[in-house]
């Protein structure tokens, strides 16, 4: 097993001390106004979680786990390897102690080549970004949480659960319950964040990532042994079968989204909000004023009620349904389809890292309407209640 | 009865001598089942390759009372006639001017009401020569039900039991080993519907449907093998009218009678067994005002979303056609804790009352069922099955809205079985684990013209 390892030095120093980016000083910058190197303590915590399993499985089974890490230099992974007994390989040298994003892709870049198993970073959903406009779908990434916010699906939900899924992982025993899963990277514009308080964000990809299903009891049981991708084909299946001739249907951006159009050999825009028709597509990555159009000429055409519906499936590891990613789908649209008209889509494990959804279509009155039960198709013949909550009434 | 008398007991020559056959009452008469290669009515001649005669007689018979015999009457008295109880404590908990009485099952060796109908069942194949039955099982209550049945008239048995169950309920599989049965997890690769479900999906959780195409296929295999049916067919409620009758004896005796019945319904045994007796005195006009409520699951509610229909009774399509309601026999119910509740149509004989309006019913999310067992058993000590939850469920709405509205009602509900071997549901609940899985009936409508196409009638 070969695992590709990089920490982002300056990941989660924090927004409180005005850090953007990975400008060149920043770390610097980030030490002199007393920010603690947080990203090198989490990834020293998941590391010697990873470190303890390995000899406990070890001492239990009497099994050496040949795991081999290969990392960069110094500050961007080394010098918390060496800490611990894993035997591993600088194979990207940094140069500077000041770090970039250059440095994470051409890490990752470097980890490719060496043909690693996964991708083990620590940072927050800027690295996450910067990982996957290198890896794509090629491999399983595993983020250790250590940015300010974290909204891409990639991480662990702590660093000793990232030690743990990692120690399951290197085990590649048949019944190890790791999983893989499709995992948005999501960008958010974090100076609208920090100056109004709004958060925008868009879906950058879908990664590939490690998970264990948290039912341990049930582990074997149906969906928690299903792959995420025959979930979102049995959706897909069964939205196609209800989708009716003459109503438009407004599809939000998304891969379970996309699940349902590429069941009905439609082209659909990942990232993007289509229209279909009649097993058409009509309107293409169309904007609010494209929708409202084509609902208009729609409404000059029929006169029957259920004119329209809106398709969405939750976005980013909070699973806002609207109001993060689809903007587009704005208040405007959705008070014109009614909230009657709209099907939510999720995969069983989705669903099961979000407790409660989200809207936040910046129209408060909508926003308190949609709040409550709704039901959330999760499978052929299947749904989910699950509660909707504004984060204003929080 | 005293005001702290809690069990109201008959003695074992209380046991009923016949058990009650609805089907000589009905308003409108049952639709015959039909044979799906023909869609003529099934004849006595189209089940005899699955069951003996004993049983297809009184499938077909529209006589009132049929005789127990007493070689099966000897069986019952290991645990029948069972108590009724009065849940004062519940009562008392809740503050409510109902009284609560609840028929207990779960004092049966299997620990449910499915060993009314496996005991006859069983005796009657024996009659008949056969030396091996199979069957289903959802939770595993009918199949380790019949395992039990089996073994006390020295039959051999085969159960397959849905997958999903085999996997949370291990503990039933061994109860099943214990009296000599064999388990299989299904789908298996043993049958022809197996395979083809196992090749399409090979994590599929199994169903209830998919495990009858299993065990009739099994059983069609083999002349001295016959299958048996733990719920939805009218001899299998018949058997279980043991319970209601009793119950109404019970309360004779303490000059009593339920104002509200409320059961559990997956194939809709209990809930017939305990309520026919009762439906007998509103069909007939001395209990006009009698309501009867079937409980079922959000994620499987054939009564309340499902099509009144000619459906299989099973996955693969291989039993007879049966008028009910019906989520469509390819529905796959999700993974609820209640194992004995997924199944996609109900009894022909409670749809037909309910379609007749004389009976009532309800769905409810396994998160509030789990509530109302935990009170229950916080109240009157026993954990029940996840099945019987949901009458529990119900009766603890009824019995607050009595409050509300200060109207004394008598509340009856049939407490299936005890929940022994369902802990582990009970763990997920205590652990926010249970999802509220629910049908979405409006999105299916269309999806139910995929089932088999018969004439109209």
């Amino acid at each position: 097993m070969k695992i590709g390892f990089l920490l982002n030095p300056i990941a989660g120093m924090g927004g409180s001390i005005g850090l953007k980016g990975t400008d060149g000083d920043a770390l610097d910058r980030a030490i002199d106004m007393g920010g603690t190197p947080i990203a090198a303590i989490r990834a020293d915590m998941a590391l010697k979680r990873l470190n303890n399993r390995l000899s406990e499985i070890k001492m239990r089974k009497g099994r050496e786990l040949s795991i081999e890490f290969v990392t960069c230099s110094g500050v961007m992974g080394e010098d918390i390897l060496k800490r611990y007994d894993l035997g591993y390989k600088v194979v990207y040298n940094v140069e500077s102690e000041k770090t970039t994003c250059e440095d994470t892709r051409n890490a990752c870049q470097c980890f490719m080549d060496e043909k690693v198993d996964l991708i083990l970073f620590c940072g927050g959903d800027g690295t996450a970004r910067d990982v996957y406009s290198v890896v794509k779908k090629d491999l399983p990434i595993l983020g250790i949480p250590s940015g300010v916010k974290m909204y891409s699906s990639v991480f662990a939900i702590d660093p000793i659960a990232a030690g743990d899924l990692l120690s399951k992982f290197c085990l590649d025993d048949k019944g190890n319950d790791i999983m893989l899963k499709d995992a948005e990277v999501v960008d958010i514009d974090e100076e609208e964040y920090r100056t109004r308080g709004d958060i925008e964000i868009d879906i950058f990809g879908y990664a590939k990532t490690i998970y264990k299903p948290l039912f341990v009891q049930e582990r074997k049981v149906v969906f928690y042994g299903r792959d995420e991708e025959t979930c979102r084909r049995d959706i897909a299946k069964f939205i196609s079968e209800v989708m009716l001739n003459d109503i438009i249907y407004i599809i939000g951006p998304g891969n379970t989204t996309k699940a349902v159009a590429d069941e009905l050999n439609v082209e659909k825009t990942m990232l993007g909000v289509d229209i279909i028709k009649d097993g058409k597509l009509i309107g293409k990555d169309v904007n609010e004023k494209a929708i409202l159009d084509i609902l208009e000429e729609q409404e000059r055409s029929k006169r029957q009620d259920s004119m329209a519906k809106i398709i969405v499936s939750p976005i980013g590891a909070q699973g806002f349904i609207f109001g993060r990613g689809n903007q587009q789908i704005s208040s405007k649209v959705i008070r014109k389809v009614g909230i009657n008209n709209i099907i939510v889509i999720a995969t069983p494990q989705k669903l099961r890292e979000t407790p409660y959804l989200f809207v936040d279509t910046g129209d408060k009155n909508l926003d308190d309407d949609l709040a409550g039960y709704i039901s959330v198709v999760s499978g052929y013949m299947m749904a989910e209640r699950k509660k909707v909550i504004s984060p204003r009434l929080l | 009865m005293n005001d702290k008398t809690t069990k109201i007991l008959l003695d074992e020559e209380g046991i009923p001598k016949e058990w009650y056959n609805i089907q000589a009452d009905l308003p409108t008469p049952l639709d015959p089942p039909l044979n799906p290669a023909t869609l003529e009515p099934l004849k006595a001649d189209d089940l005899k390759a699955i069951f003996p005669m004993g049983l297809i007689r009184q499938e077909m018979s529209t006589e009132r009372w049929i005789t127990i015999p007493d070689e099966v009457r000897e069986i019952y008295r290991v645990w029948r006639p069972t108590p009724l109880y009065r849940a004062r404590r519940l009562e008392e908990y809740l503050k409510t001017p109902a009284k609560i009485y609840y028929k207990w099952e779960g004092v049966s060796p299997p620990g449910s009401h499915k060993s009314n109908t496996s005991v006859p069942q069983a005796y009657y194949n024996l009659k008949e020569g056969i030396d091996m039955i199979t069957t289903e099982t959802g939770a595993g209550q009918w199949g380790s039900a019949l395992a039990f049945g089996t073994k006390i008239f020295g039959i051999k048995c085969r159960v397959y039991m849905v997958r999903a169950s085999y996997e949370q309920k291990p503990y039933r599989k061994s109860m099943m080993k214990v009296w000599g049965a064999e388990c299989l997890p299904s789908p298996t690769n043993r049958t022809k519907s197996g395979r083809a479900v196992l090749e399409k999906d090979p994590n599929t959780p199994g169903s209830l449907g998919i495990a009858i195409s299993e065990a009739v296929e099994d059983a069609l295999l083999d002349e001295n093998t016959h299958y048996a049916l733990g719920s939805v067919l009218n001899h299998v409620c018949l058997h279980q009218t043991v319970i209601g009758l009793e119950a109404k004896k019970q309360f004779e005796q303490i000059d009593e009678y339920p104002d509200v019945i409320f059961g559990c319904v997956g194939g809709g045994s209990n809930f017939s067994g305990t309520t026919f007796p009762f439906l007998y005195d509103r069909i007939k006009g001395t209990r006009p005002d009698l309501k009867v409520v079937a409980c079922e699951s959000m994620a499987c509610p054939k009564l309340t979303s499902g099509l009144y229909t000619y459906d299989f009774g099973d996955q693969a399509g291989l039993t007879p056609l049966l008028k009910m309601f019906t989520l469509g026999h390819d529905f796959v119910p999700p993974p609820i804790h209640a194992g004995g509740l997924r199944y996609h149509g109900n009894a022909p004989l409670v749809c037909n009352l309910y379609h007749d309006k004389i009976i009532d019913a309800v769905a409810y999310y396994q998160t509030e069922v789990f509530d109302a067992a935990v009170t229950f058993a916080n109240t009157e000590g026993f954990i029940v099955a996840p099945e019987a939850a949901h009458a529990v469920k119900a009766v603890i709405d009824e019995a607050l809205k009595c409050k509300k509205e200060n109207t004394p009602k008598t509340i009856l509900f049939n407490n299936s079985g005890h929940g022994h071997f369902d802990l582990s549901s009970y763990e997920a609940y205590f652990d926010g684990r249970l999802v509220d899985y629910e049908y979405p009936a409006e999105l299916v409508k269309q999806s139910l013209e995929h089932l088999p196409k018969i004439p109209k009638s």
